[in-house]
């Protein structure tokens, strides 16, 4: 009892509820819910707000979004008519949706995951670019050298010289 | 379940409303209303009005408090509003200011 919440059956909840550790709701909330740990929603029990956590599993009806910075996991009774957001997502058979669902891991989470797939995509067109430049400067700097540099200036100022004559 | 309870490092601001026990270890700021009792643990605190059949309070509460039966503000406990409840015990200990309406 202690360690987490609980919003009882009977208890209604008008307002916005946030904090830190996990919350159980078998009653109903009519405002957001946004906890860093998890968040049950019993079969009867709903919210009508944005509810947001780590681990979401839900077993009533929400209306509004879903984000769960670890999993999302809708059982058989859910009802959720707005958007997940969710790095991972489970929908049992019998539950309704209705909204978008994203799954890539939403920035600033502070998991593994979304620690690791914006630094291969960052570090990768920088090896890309890099390579690819210098190779047409040096062989353009490698074919000069070799002709005469004088000699060729010389014929260019004779033609133009001759040129200018006729 | 055993009721309604707000753990430590939770918060709600709004209208909190119940037939069953409620337990505040965290916060609460709005009004709580139950028909049962609502007790506020040690490092509760409630910024509301309260409603209810009984309180006991061992955390600090901050409002006006309408009890059926009883108030108990335990030590340690901190009481700041009008009480109008039939009984009232105030604890060694205990801090308490306000009016007190016992029905009489």
């Amino acid at each position: 009892m202690a360690e987490g919440s609980v919003i009882g059956q009977s208890t209604v909840v008008r307002g916005n509820v946030r904090g830190e550790g996990s919350l159980e709701i078998f009653g109903r909330v009519d405002g957001d819910v946004s906890v860093t740990g998890d968040v049950t929603l019993g079969e009867n029990a709903s919210v009508r707000g944005d509810v947001n956590g780590a681990r979401l599993t839900i077993g009533g009806t929400v209306t509004g979004d879903l984000r769960g910075t670890e999993a999302v996991v809708l059982e058989r009774t859910a009802q959720v008519t707005g958007d997940i957001i969710a790095p991972r997502l489970g929908i049992e058979e019998g539950a309704l949706v209705r909204g978008g669902i994203r799954m890539d891991a939403p920035t600033g989470s502070g998991r593994a995951q979304s620690d690791r797939r914006p630094a291969p995509r960052a570090e990768a067109p920088r090896p890309a670019a890099r390579p690819a430049a210098p190779p047409p400067s040096a062989p353009a700097q490698k074919k000069q050298p070799p002709a005469p540099v004088v000699p060729a200036f010389r014929g260019l100022t004779a033609k133009k010289k001759k040129v200018r004559g006729r | 379940m055993a009721g309604t309870v707000i753990a430590a490092g939770l918060s709600i601001e709004g209208e909190v409303t119940s037939q069953e026990e409620v337990v505040v270890l965290g916060t609460v700021r709005g009004t709580l209303t139950s028909q049962d009792a609502v007790s506020v643990g040690q490092g509760g605190v409630v910024e509301a009005d309260i409603k209810a059949a009984s309180l006991s309070c061992a955390g600090h509460v901050t409002g006006n408090v309408t009890a059926a039966e009883r108030v108990d503000i335990q030590a340690g406990g901190r009481l700041i509003g009008d009480v109008k409840a039939s009984r009232l015990t105030i604890a060694d200990g205990a801090s308490f200011k306000g009016n007190v309406d016992m029905d009489v």
